[in-house]
């Protein structure tokens, strides 16, 4: 299961969504997830689905990422749908013991399931496309105006890049604490929820006791090497928006009227 | 370089929450360590070497005592991240002082902090990877790199800083012996090349005998300060350190016992085959004596 993780896992490859500024893709995510919020015909979710893949194709990341994106959420996504379908009043269809499945059940179901699951899909193409220093340069940059306001948007952005780096090294010091309290005969597989429970806290608490360790390590690290917190700062790569950033905000741009036309003149939602 | 006078420092330790006692990790260390220097310390587990090295990147104050960096007073508050520039710093465990999610990444943070133009950030990183022999993994991440890459990536990050002086603090303590063998190359190199200053702490007595200068560290005190040449004569004086002698040492002392004549300690491997083979040839006869 934490394997299936895939959020900050960058796919490396040279296409014209890689080479676009962080800015732009975090836009695009955005204006894409709206979307997604403006319609409810179930027919409108399979033209989202097929801008994901054209977007997915067009960055060169194969569809099989897609797919691993959404294992990790596949409890999520199976709960939402079956507790949709039964719970939502409406013209019964099937009645079976307590349990009345309604068309509009079935209809509100596929659509939240939809929903969340090209919302996934939608963000982890943005992680498989742009590095974690690339998303953390670009959030900075697109809310540095709030720096002016008190918000620390240049300590979030490192708080960020840092968390993202402990990411693979939680998950390796993880591994190792499950081997070591493994070989003392500690069983996480078996027994009921809460012996399972129990099996967790053993690893939670030295995982724990590790990072903040490893953080005031990491701190004293940052000082040697000069870093202050404060002041201003530079880029080895600086953000400037290019040729591909003007046709992306384009395309997004066309992409949300299509949406925010068709609602307003309500074609068939 | 680096100048240190009658240096104290003390821990505090909470005996329970309310009692509380000091100990005494440093006690009066003066040193003198000039520009260009290769310099080892060397000492058993809490005698004080990576306390004394925290005080020459000013992570750390004087209790009592000065400390100066280029002729600058540690003390000076407002210089600190001058002072604090002059000295880089490799810790022990590489895991713990990578920032970066790449390797170009992680060598641009410091830089990057200091508001260093983009142009020169990307010289600076080209310049300190080809150094450490890391410019084709620019692009990997650091969980992708092994120990002994990281540790070099640690010590380009210190680089990374323009530093005159390069501080490791057991840099090689959880490496394995090739990688060790890298990173201690690479640390030679700089202070061969560039004639960068360089303080080596450790605890593996093999990688110090091509310092310029070996000190030993006991409870505080400084108890040796010597060329390697001499440090590894003295076998009590290592005894005392709780330090081992390298094998090849150990091997000429005994040679010495048994009265064949190594009259001074060899350090090298390669050093030590050249002379027991002219001994050989001088008092055997030579080669053909040996084939029979």
């Amino acid at each position: 299961m934490i394997r299936d993780i895939t959020i900050g896992r960058y796919y490396d490859s040279e296409s014209v969504i890689h080479r676009m500024d962080p800015r732009t893709k975090l836009m695009g995510v955005l204006v894409y997830i709206i979307s997604l919020f403006l319609v409810k015909n179930v027919c409108w979710y399979i033209g989202c689905l097929i801008v994901m893949l054209v977007l997915y194709k067009a960055a060169g990341v194969p569809f099989g990422y897609l797919l691993k994106g959404l294992r990790g959420i596949l409890l999520l996504l199976c709960f939402t749908f079956l507790f949709r379908m039964l719970y939502t009043p409406g013209d019964p269809l099937i009645q079976v013991w307590i349990f009345t499945i309604t068309k509009q059940g079935i209809l509100k179901a596929v659509q939240m399931t939809a929903r969340i699951a090209l919302m996934i899909s939608g963000a982890s193409l943005l992680s498989y496309t742009s590095t974690p220093k690339e998303l953390a340069d670009g959030l900075e940059k697109a809310f540095s105006g709030l720096e002016k306001t008190g918000i620390p948007v240049h300590e979030m952005a490192v708080i960020v890049m840092i968390a993202f780096r402990f990411i693979p090294i939680m998950l390796e010091e993880l591994n190792v604490l499950m081997d070591a309290q493994a070989a003392r005969g500690a069983k996480f597989e078996d027994g009921n929820i809460l012996e399972k429970c129990k099996g967790v806290m053993t690893l939670l608490l030295p995982l724990f006791l590790l990072t903040v360790r490893r953080s005031s390590d990491l701190a004293m690290a940052m000082e040697a090497r000069g870093y202050t917190g404060s002041g201003k700062t530079s880029r080895m790569y600086p953000l400037v928006y290019k040729k591909e950033d003007r046709a992306g905000y384009l395309a997004i741009l066309i992409y949300i009227s299509v949406f925010i036309i068709a609602r307003i003149s309500s074609l068939s939602f | 370089m680096i100048k240190i006078e009658n240096l104290v420092h003390n821990y505090t330790i909470w005996k329970d929450e309310n009692t509380k006692s000091e100990k005494t990790v440093l006690d009066g260390i003066s040193l003198d360590i000039p520009s260009g220097q290769f310099v080892a310390i060397l000492g058993p587990n809490g005698s004080g070497k990576s306390t004394l090295a925290r005080h020459l990147n000013v992570l750390l104050l004087p209790d009592e005592g000065t400390v100066w960096i280029d002729g600058k007073n540690t003390q000076a508050k407002e210089r600190l991240y001058e002072i604090r520039s002059r000295v880089g710093m490799v810790f022990q465990n590489p895991d713990n002082q990578i920032v970066g999610t790449s390797v170009e990444e992680d060598v641009a943070f410091g830089p990057e902090n200091k508001n260093v133009e983009p142009e020169k950030i990307r010289r600076i990183v080209e310049d300190v990877l080809r150094k450490v022999r890391l410019w084709e993994k620019r692009k990997t991440p650091p969980s992708k790199l092994s120990g002994g890459q990281k540790q070099r990536l640690a010590t380009a990050d210190a680089l990374a800083g323009l530093p005159e002086c390069l501080v490791l603090d057991e840099p090689t303590a959880m490496l394995d012996p090739s990688s060790r063998k890298e990173v201690i190359n690479i640390v030679k190199e700089l202070n061969q090349k560039e004639g960068m200053t360089i303080i080596l702490i450790t605890h593996h007595t093999d990688e110090v005998v091509d310092a310029d200068r070996i000190i030993l560290m006991k409870d505080g005190k400084i108890i040796g300060d010597d060329i390697p040449k001499k440090i590894f004569a003295d076998r009590s004086l290592l005894k005392r350190a709780k330090m081992d002698i390298p094998p090849v040492v150990e091997l000429g002392m005994r040679l010495k016992k048994q009265k064949i004549g190594l009259d001074e300690p060899v350090l090298h491997e390669q050093e030590m085959i050249r002379k027991i083979t002219e001994l050989y040839r001088s008092k055997c006869g030579g080669w053909k004596d040996a084939a029979r």
